[in-house]
This record gives C-alpha cells, structure tokens and sequence, in this order.
C-alpha cells in the first residue's frame, strides 16, 4: 500500500473512531482528544494510542476494546493493535471546542 | 474482562444498603427510637445501627469495592470475598438488632445473640477492611484521596472493636471494670470514630476524586487537601488518646476531644473551601443533578460542624446534640450517599449493558438512563424533609418530626425508583435500548464473571 493509502485508511479510522463515545461526557472519543495517535502500516497493520479522561477508570478496558473493534471493520485494515497510555494525561484542554 | 474493574457484587450492597434506608427511616415514621425514646435506649440502639452499619455501612463499602480500584489503579485484592462479607454483615446486624430488641423488651429475642452479632460484624468487616486494605498498600505510594480512604479503614476497625466490647458488655456475657468504664463514657468516641473517623473521612477521600472526574476540574492535591488529611488524622489520633486515658483514669480529662473538635471543624472549613474551589474550576459548565445534590451535602457538613461547636446550638439540638447528629448523618453523608448513587448506579449499569456493544452499535448516554427532572423534585423533598426534620428536633417537636420523616421517606423512595428506572433502562429511547448483543441488567444481582 502506498503512503497515500495509508493516510486515507488513518482517516477513515478517525472517522470510524467517531461513533464511540465517553459514556460520561456524551461526546465521541475523536473530539474529546482521548485519540493520541492513529497510523497505519503496509499492510493494513493499524496502531491506535489512546487515553481515558482518568487513570483506573472502570471504562478504560471497555472503550479501548470498542476501539480496536472499530478499527478491525474499517476497510484497509489487517490487524488493528491499541495501546492505552497516560503519557501525557488527558486534560480538557485537549477537548476539540 | 481482562484489566476491567467492575465490581460483581457492589450493585448488592447498594440494593441492601437502599432497604435499611428505608426501613430505619420507616421506624422513625412510625415513632421508634430517638426522639420518641431516649438517646440510649435499646430502641434507638436499634434504629442507629440500622442506619449505621445498613444503610451507611453497607453503601460505603459497596462503593469502596467499586471505587478504591479507581483510586489507585489497581485491581482489587481478594475481591471473591465480597460476597462473604455481604452476608457476614446483614447477619451480623440482624443479630445486632435483635439484641436491641431484646433489651427493649421484646419477647423471644435474647441480648445473648449480641456477642454473636458482634463476632460476624468484627470478622465481616475486618475482612471488607482487609480486602481494600491490601489493594491500598500494594499500590504505594498512594494518591491522597486513597490516603484519606486508609485513614477512613483504621477508624473503621477502631469502630468496630469499641462496638463489640459494648455488645459484650450489655449483653451481660462480660463483666469488666474497664468495658463499663468504656460503656459509660465512650459511646460518643464510638460515634466519632463511625460518623466521623470511618464514613466522613472516607467520604471526602472519595470525594476528592469523583468530583473532579465528574466536573472535569483540576486532580492535582493541593496543600489545603493535605491539610485536611493531616487534621483528620489528629483528630482521630485525639480520640484514641482520650480512650487510653479513660483506661486509667475513668475522671480523665476531655481536653483531647474538644481539640479534636477544633481539628475538624478546621478539616471542614478547609474541605468545603476545596469543593467551592473544584466547583468554580470546573470545565463542564453543565452541572448535573448529582453535582447539586452533592453540594446540598457539603452545607449540610458545614452546618452540623459550626453548630455542634457552638455551646448554645448544642444544648438547643437536645439529648446528645441529637438534631446535629441528624443533620449530619441525613443532611451530609446519606444526602452524599443518595447523590452519589444517583450517578454511580446508572454509570455501572451504563457498563454492565453497554460496555460490550460499544464500537459497534449506537449507545446512549448515562444521563440518557436517568430523568433529572423527576429526580431534581426528589432531592429539593429530601433536603426539605431534613431540613424541617432537623428544625422539629431543635423546636421538641416529636409530632412534626415524625411528619418530617414520613415527607422523607417518601423522597427516599421516589429516589430508589429512579434507581430501579435506571437499571432496568427504562428511561434509554426504544431504538438504543437494547442494541444487539446488550446482556439484560438485573436489578440488585451480581453481573456474570464475563463482564468483570
């Protein structure tokens, strides 16, 4: 797959990402910021970093399996690996206004 | 789940801590206990303990099994005791009770079966203490909120010690100089161990924390939270002097607990600047009702605390400070349980259902598995009814106190169907109700393992 390829997957991933939301806040994850990073390999290997808007977060291992679902059906996509990070921790100022 | 952290039986805990709500303020309705009895009459012995150890024990570590994972990140330790816990303390409560009864004269019941329940409440919530405890230590060094949680266990074990040498002695199975001693002039060091030391020190570690998750405001501590837990832990420190004391010298002086005193309306003061504070430096700007609700609590807290200070407001509260101590225990920590409730039971049940689905199907929100406005006429009832509860107490007025009651009670239950609402989703639009592959909520029984 070529580069440009992989930018379109990367943002057909974002957009998929859209429809999960932060069950407390009501908004999608993209918007909140709780989305670091999204690449994509040759060979549809998706690597998504994400956080939570807190540490232990009885939601944390639910939101990053619906992610890694999301990111499985996204046409491209082979293999879809998330990881959670709290390197930086979210704040709201990373909330799209 | 592997790394989920939802606790199986904590829906059980709310559900059982829910009925002894209800059914203590019931026996208030129907004129048992305080006002209608002495503050030390088996009668009230009963009624307190109902509220203390059913309601307000069982809510706390309900909530605690759910929330100090959260506190520390971390897993909870030896969570398949749960359960045991659960049933060692409704037992040993019942038990508790029924020697309350017996002392008050029903027939029957024996005051015999007051060691008994003393022994399964000893182990119950040692166990419960032990189990939050070793989560606690093995995520050192902890956060302060998780710190003032610590501190909260210790009092509840000294709680719990004092009561069972109590039940010892009433239930005349131990004859001690030193026991009686204890009886006759620690009843009130049990107290503050309880309502202040175990469930108002855990309150506000918790609180530190979900309020900013639920405001969106800044987590760091500040040097005012700290001194807030270094008050809390003198005052306490106070308690446990004023009980060596008492070993020696049964005349002993109470200069520690008017000291102690003195630390906790500072904790107080400070504790309610810290909430304004969180408050003003939120970044989501709509205040749910659980927020409200919150804050009626914390002037509930303020209130108890600068009036029990005051001489002249504890003689006016009657036998014991008895309208304070309402206050404080419907006002601040059942009016805090009750919104804390309100957020936490459509949160879990939010995961329980919906969790599994998400990513692949449209979900609501937790606010969708709610209606604040029905619940908003709720809450204004109940902080009325308390209000006027507390008022008829300070006025010696047991007929408008039981009116009070019957209005509270009534909020109390128009509350726990909101609740019952919210689990079974009946609030949540039709077409996002049940998307397919969402496990059907029960109502007060643990979820399956699959969904821990």
């Amino acid at each position: 797959m070529s580069e440009a390829t992989n930018e379109t997957v990367c943002g057909a991933i974002r957009d998929a990402l859209r429809m999960i939301i932060d069950p407390e806040l009501g908004r999608n994850i993209v918007d909140l910021g709780l989305i670091y990073d999204v690449s994509v390999e040759d060979g549809g290997i998706a690597h998504v970093t994400m956080t939570t808007t807190t540490r232990g977060c009885p939601a944390s291992e639910y939101l990053k399996e619906a992610v890694r679902n999301c990111v499985w059906y996204v046409p491209g996509v082979e293999y879809a690996e998330v990881r959670l990070t709290y390197e930086p921790a979210w704040t709201p100022e990373m909330m799209a206004s | 789940m592997p790394g989920a952290t939802l606790s199986r039986w904590t829906m059980s805990y709310f559900a059982a801590a829910c009925l002894f709500l209800v059914i203590g303020e019931g026996m208030m309705v129907i004129g048992y206990g305080y006002p209608f009895a002495g503050v030390d009459a088996p009668e009230t012995l009963a009624l307190v303990h109902v509220l203390a150890i059913g309601w307000l024990g069982l809510l706390m570590v309900g909530a605690l099994l759910q929330f100090v994972p959260v506190l520390v990140a971390a897993p909870l330790r030896g969570g398949r005791l749960a359960l045991p816990v659960l049933l060692l303390l409704v037992g040993g409560l019942l038990l508790l009770v029924g020697g309350f009864g017996a002392l008050a004269g029903v027939g029957g019941l024996s005051p015999g079966v007051l060691p008994l329940g003393a022994l399964l409440l000893v182990t119950g919530f040692g166990l419960a203490a032990a189990m939050l405890a070793a989560t606690l230590f093995a995520a050192r060094p902890l956060p302060l909120p998780a710190r003032f949680v610590g501190l909260g266990l210790l009092a509840l074990v000294a709680t719990v010690l004092i009561g069972a040498a109590f039940a010892l002695a009433l239930s005349g199975a131990v004859a001690s100089d030193l026991i009686t001693t204890l009886l006759i002039h620690g009843v009130p060091l049990h107290a503050a161990f309880g309502l202040g030391g175990w469930l108002t020190l855990t309150a506000v570690g918790v609180s530190y924390r979900l309020l900013p998750m639920f405001m969106l405001a800044p987590e760091e501590a500040r040097g005012t939270s700290r001194v807030v837990w270094w008050a809390g832990s003198a005052a306490l420190t106070l308690v446990v002097v004023r009980i060596a004391w008492l070993v020696f010298d049964a005349s002993a002086t109470e200069e520690p607990l008017a000291l102690a005193g003195l630390l906790a309306a500072v904790a107080t003061i400070l504790y309610c600047a810290d909430v304004v504070r969180l408050f003003r430096e939120r970044r989501r700007k709509a205040v749910e009702l659980n927020i409200r609700a919150s804050y009626a609590a914390f002037a509930a807290l303020l209130l108890s605390v600068v009036m029990f200070l005051i001489p002249g407001a504890r003689a006016a509260a009657g036998e014991g400070a008895g309208a304070i101590v309402y206050l404080f225990v419907f006002g601040w920590l059942t009016g805090l349980g009750l919104a804390q409730l309100y957020k936490i039971v459509p949160f879990l049940t939010w995961l329980e259902c919906y969790g599994c689905v998400l990513g692949r199907a449209a979900v609501p929100r937790v606010q969708d598995l709610v209606r604040e406005g029905h619940s908003s006429l709720w809450f204004c009832l109940y902080y009325g009814a308390v209000a006027a509860a507390t008022g008829s107490l300070f006025a010696g007025s047991p007929l408008w106190f039981r009116a009070a009651l019957l209005l509270q009670l009534i909020a109390t239950l128009g509350l726990a169907a909101e609740l019952v609402r919210a689990r079974m989703l009946s609030s949540v639009a039709e077409p996002l109700r049940f998307p397919v592959g969402t496990p059907r909520p029960h109502l007060f029984l643990p979820i399956s393992r699959q969904q821990e």
